[in-house]
């Protein structure tokens, strides 16, 4: 996965070890490295004609939440630093644009992306518990 | 007698022999020869059976003979092979040659001697079983084998001739039942390669020489094949599985181990990395498992791996194994389940079950969110019904039948890709069934309530049913001849009747086609008049019938009668109602009552005449008793209608004689005459309703509303126009009706009515004869204006055209003539 020289927590200790600010950081991160393998991919099955019409639109639901989640997390934390988040946004493209990005196949892609959609989940679960603890927590 | 004397001293001999015998002594029993073998066909021996001892100690000798030679040789050797046998060596041994042999018990008392036995040496060589059998197993090359060695039997000579033998080998497994007989030839080992590993063989030889019968088989020998020595198989790992999130075990299944103890290890590494790890504990989770705790664990990474199986044979290794601990999570049920009957606003018990996320799952920090789902069956049912929850640790429940049982389970999972956990242990649940005794009452209430009301329902209907369907649904009205009343029918006077009808005279005089009803014709006649009827004592308002002028089938242009009937309380004549009155609402209380303006004049004379300034006004009063008569109509529409009185059944019309108060007005079919404006008079033979009014000048009288059944022609006497122009209606003189008149006369003083206003304002259609000016006034109903129209509006069958030709043609008489319109008539 072109995401995977990112260092993330990969246990729960470690997660909630991690100062809100750069947890917010690699969420970011991550969004921003998704965005254009993302629509790179779209245009990629539109082209495949046996796949069903409903995975299509999926797929472009799919971009259209990671782009909608990403705002709304620049949002919420944006209050929080606004530098990081810059540094994010250009980290991520960065890693958006690279070479593995482009080279990744369609069965490397999916997997990728569910993995790291699965750790922006948990990561941004662990921050609203740490935020708002009485929320269903 | 030689005989005699022989058998006589047989019996006595026997019977010394017996005596003998009974003392126990006698000569010896018969011996037997049992068998008679050769070992090698050199040598054999004979063994015999002594048969009874006789008390004595016998001797027994053995005697043979070769072939048919007589001569009686003795065994040479009766120790050889035991007591009771002779042993013939090689010496005496002759295998082409039969031996008969005898062998005789002696004691002193007597002999016996055995039958001869023929024995043929060949015959009956069998050799003795091989020895030394003896079994190894040999295994190579994961075959085991099987090696026996045996010796051939034993010869009392050592020195004679080593014979070959042929030998015959037979093993089976412990277990089983059959032998399997192997042949072996002439040598005295043997090598079996086909066996079950592991099982226990037994082993046996026997042999045979070239003549002859096999040997007995050998003693059994037994040997045990050892088990096939393997590597193990292949392992194989079921599966992975983390229980919170944040550990993980994994287990695998071992396979044959091929006799051996086998060792089993786990390996695994990280994706990425090359290094290969061992499982770092095998047995936290009991056998044939490896759990990795929380430093071992990584998310987001995958792990490889296998497990190997060794053993003294080998090893073998597992097909890997890839999981990413992420989408492995399979939490524990939820624990802590209470439920809670709470009662709602309504006091209808609903249930919160409430539940705990399981202790291992970190829930607070968010990294595991659960997920729950219920399910739900009555205790005897089959099928569950399943409800997701969600995140929430409870749940309200509220279409539970009271008094049922339920199980109801709760299990959970991660919300992301996860899997359910178990089902939590059953629950019971049973809602108190809470039986109101106030429900009840309300509902007897209701019940006691709804019944009554039943009840009083059907008695209404039972007693007032006929009158409520006479009222939904109005009998059809018999066709009515005005004039004729059904009673004076039945009575059967003829004369009241016809006078009834205003026929005077009957069998019809000469004048009798002006009675006939050919057509009808509308004629005012100068007797019609408006009369104020005043004279009933009673405040019957009679509205005095124009019978005349009605259809009662004169032809004439007279109105006879008219003013007898007029103020009559007793004639009345069925009039057809036609209201015209545009104004249909004043129906007085109910019934309709009008007020029948009549001068106030006396009834009885010609009231009209006078010059009282009262004025004449007609209002039919129709009493309907009970209902109105529908008065309204409008010209256009009803004219020609026919409002049927339906109140009263009484079909007696508007009485002569008035004898009952009842009022009745009937309409009369034949609405012959409705176009033109007739004042009508209608004799009303009400009791308690209208009151004749006489009005006074006054408008503002409430003006029941008229009712112009008949319009007839009126003459006007006069016109006043003062204050407001009345007409005064003429009186007609009752003269004689015999009159024909087909047009009424020029210079009668016609004025064709157009409309009654008010009730009591006539209106006038201008009309050059006459020299009434019209009261113009707009008619609230235009119903002589266009009275054929109306009729021809009304009923289709009509020939609308006719009427109004006629009525055109009519152009100089001021009325029309129904007769034009008459056929299209029914």
């Amino acid at each position: 996965c072109h995401t995977s020289g990112m260092l993330t927590p990969n246990g729960k200790e470690y997660a909630q070890k991690i100062p809100r600010e750069e947890l917010t950081h690699l969420i970011l991160k991550l969004l921003q490295a998704w965005k254009e393998p993302l629509s790179h991919f779209n245009q990629h099955i539109e082209h495949h004609q046996e796949l069903p019409d409903d995975s299509l639109s999926k797929a472009k639901q799919i971009s259209n939440m990671v782009h909608e989640l990403k705002t709304g997390v620049e949002k919420s934390m944006g209050i929080i630093s606004n530098s990081l988040n810059g540094m994010a946004s250009s980290e991520g493209t960065a890693l958006s644009i690279s070479n593995e990005a482009n080279m990744m196949s369609d069965s490397d892609f999916i997997h990728c992306f569910r993995r790291d959609s699965n750790k922006v989940q948990s990561y941004l679960k662990i921050l609203k518990c740490r935020i708002m603890p009485k929320n269903s927590c | 007698m030689k005989q005699r004397f022989i058998s006589s001293v047989q019996i006595i001999l026997q019977l010394a022999l017996t005596t003998v015998g009974l003392t126990g002594q006698s000569y010896p029993g018969k011996p037997q020869i049992i068998r008679c073998r050769s070992l090698e066909k050199e040598t054999f021996s004979c063994w015999w059976k002594p048969g009874s001892d006789g008390g004595r100690p016998n001797n027994y000798t053995l005697f043979y003979s070769k072939d048919s030679e007589e001569k009686l040789y003795e065994c040479p050797d009766y120790l050889t092979s035991g007591p009771n046998s002779c042993y013939f060596d090689k010496n005496h041994t002759n295998p082409w040659t039969t031996y008969i042999i005898t062998v005789m018990a002696t004691n002193e008392i007597g002999s016996n001697s055995s039958d001869p036995q023929h024995v043929d040496v060949t015959s009956i060589v069998q050799p003795d079983a091989p020895v030394n059998l003896s079994l190894e197993t040999n295994t190579s090359a994961n075959m085991s084998y099987l090696w026996a060695k045996w010796s051939p039997p034993l010869l009392a000579d050592a020195s004679s001739n080593s014979h070959e033998y042929h030998y015959e080998l037979r093993l089976k497994p412990e277990e089983k039942e059959e032998w399997e007989t192997v042949s072996v030839g002439m040598q005295t080992h043997y090598e079996v390669t086909s066996l079950q590993a592991g099982a226990k063989y037994i082993v046996q030889v026997r042999c045979m020489l070239d003549l002859g019968d096999w040997s007995e088989w050998s003693s059994e020998r037994s040997i045990q094949i050892p088990k096939e020595r393997l590597p193990p198989e292949k392992p194989t790992i079921i599966k992975c599985r983390s229980p919170e999130k944040e550990t993980f075990t994994c287990w695998w299944k071992p396979a044959s181990d091929g006799g051996l103890s086998t060792n089993h290890t786990l390996l695994y590494s990280k994706e990425g990395e090359e290094k290969v790890y061992e499982c770092p504990d095998y047995k936290t989770a009991g056998p044939n498992s490896c759990y990795f705790d929380k430093k071992h664990t990584s998310f987001w990474t995958i792990y490889n791996i296998t497990v190997r199986a060794t053993n003294e044979m080998g090893s073998n290794v597992s097909d890997p194994h890839y999981v990413d601990v992420t989408y492995i999570v399979q939490p524990d049920p939820p624990v802590n389940i209470t439920l809670e009957l709470k009662k709602s606003i309504k006091r209808k018990p609903y249930l919160v079950l409430t539940w705990s996320p399981p202790p291992l799952a970190d829930v607070r920090s968010g990294w595991l969110t659960l997920e729950y789902e219920l399910r739900l069956k009555p205790e005897e049912g089959e099928e569950w019904e399943t409800i997701f929850v969600g995140q929430q640790t409870q749940c309200k429940m509220f279409s539970l039948n009271p008094g049922k049982r339920y199980i109801v389970q709760i299990h959970c999972k991660p919300d992301h890709h996860g899997l359910w956990s178990e089902w939590s242990p059953e629950m019971y649940i049973e809602i108190p069934t809470d039986f109101r005794v106030k429900d009840m009452v309300v509902w007897i209430i209701v019940g006691v309530l709804s019944s009554l009301i039943c009840l009083i329902m059907s008695w209404i209907m039972i007693l007032k049913g006929y009158r409520m369907m006479a009222f939904i649904l109005p009998p059809v009205p018999g066709p009515k001849i005005k004039g004729i009343d059904t009673h004076l029918l039945e009575t059967g006077k003829s004369e009241e009747l016809l006078s009834a009808l205003g026929c005077h005279g009957f069998p019809p005089t000469s004048d009798c086609e002006e009675l006939l009803i050919e057509y009808l014709e509308v004629e005012d006649s100068e007797d019609q008049q408006l009369m104020p009827n005043r004279d009933t004592p009673t405040k019957n308002m009679k509205i005095i019938l124009k019978e005349t002028d009605s259809d009662s089938g004169r032809g004439s242009c007279d109105s006879p009668s008219l003013l007898p009937v007029k103020c009559r309380e007793s004639r009345g004549l069925p009039s057809a109602l036609q209201t015209q009155d545009v104004r249909a609402k004043e129906k007085k209380g109910g019934k309709g009552s009008w007020e029948a303006q009549c001068t106030a004049s006396e009834q009885k004379t010609l009231p009209c005449n006078s010059e009282s300034t009262k004025s004449c006004t007609w209002l039919a009063a129709q009493l309907p008793s009970n209902q109105p008569a529908m008065f309204s109509y409008h010209s256009t529409v009803e004219a020609f209608k026919i409002t049927l009185n339906t109140t009263n059944v009484n079909t007696s019309p508007v009485l002569v004689g008035n004898e009952e108060n009842r009022q009745s007005l009937y309409p009369i079919a034949e609405t012959v005459y409705d176009d033109v404006q007739k004042i009508s008079e209608m004799e009303n033979s009400k009791t308690d309703q209208t009151t004749a009014q006489v009005r006074q000048n006054q408008h503002n009288d409430k003006t029941p509303f008229l009712n112009p059944k008949l319009m007839d022609y009126v003459e006007v006497h006069k016109v006043r126009h003062d204050e407001e122009p009345t007409l005064l209606l003429k009186h007609k003189e009752n003269s004689g009706k015999t009159k024909k008149c087909t047009v009424p006369g020029t210079n009668k003083e016609y004025t064709k009515v157009s409309t009654v206003v008010d009730h009591h304002i006539l209106v006038l259609l201008p009309d050059q004869r006459t020299r009434n000016t019209p009261v113009s006034q707009e008619p609230v109903a235009e119903t002589s204006q266009n009275p054929q129209q109306s009729q021809g509006e009304k009923n289709t069958s009509y020939n609308t055209t006719a009427p109004s030709d006629s009525r055109r043609d009519t152009s100089g008489s001021d009325y029309m003539d129904p007769s034009s319109f008459m056929p299209s008539f029914k």
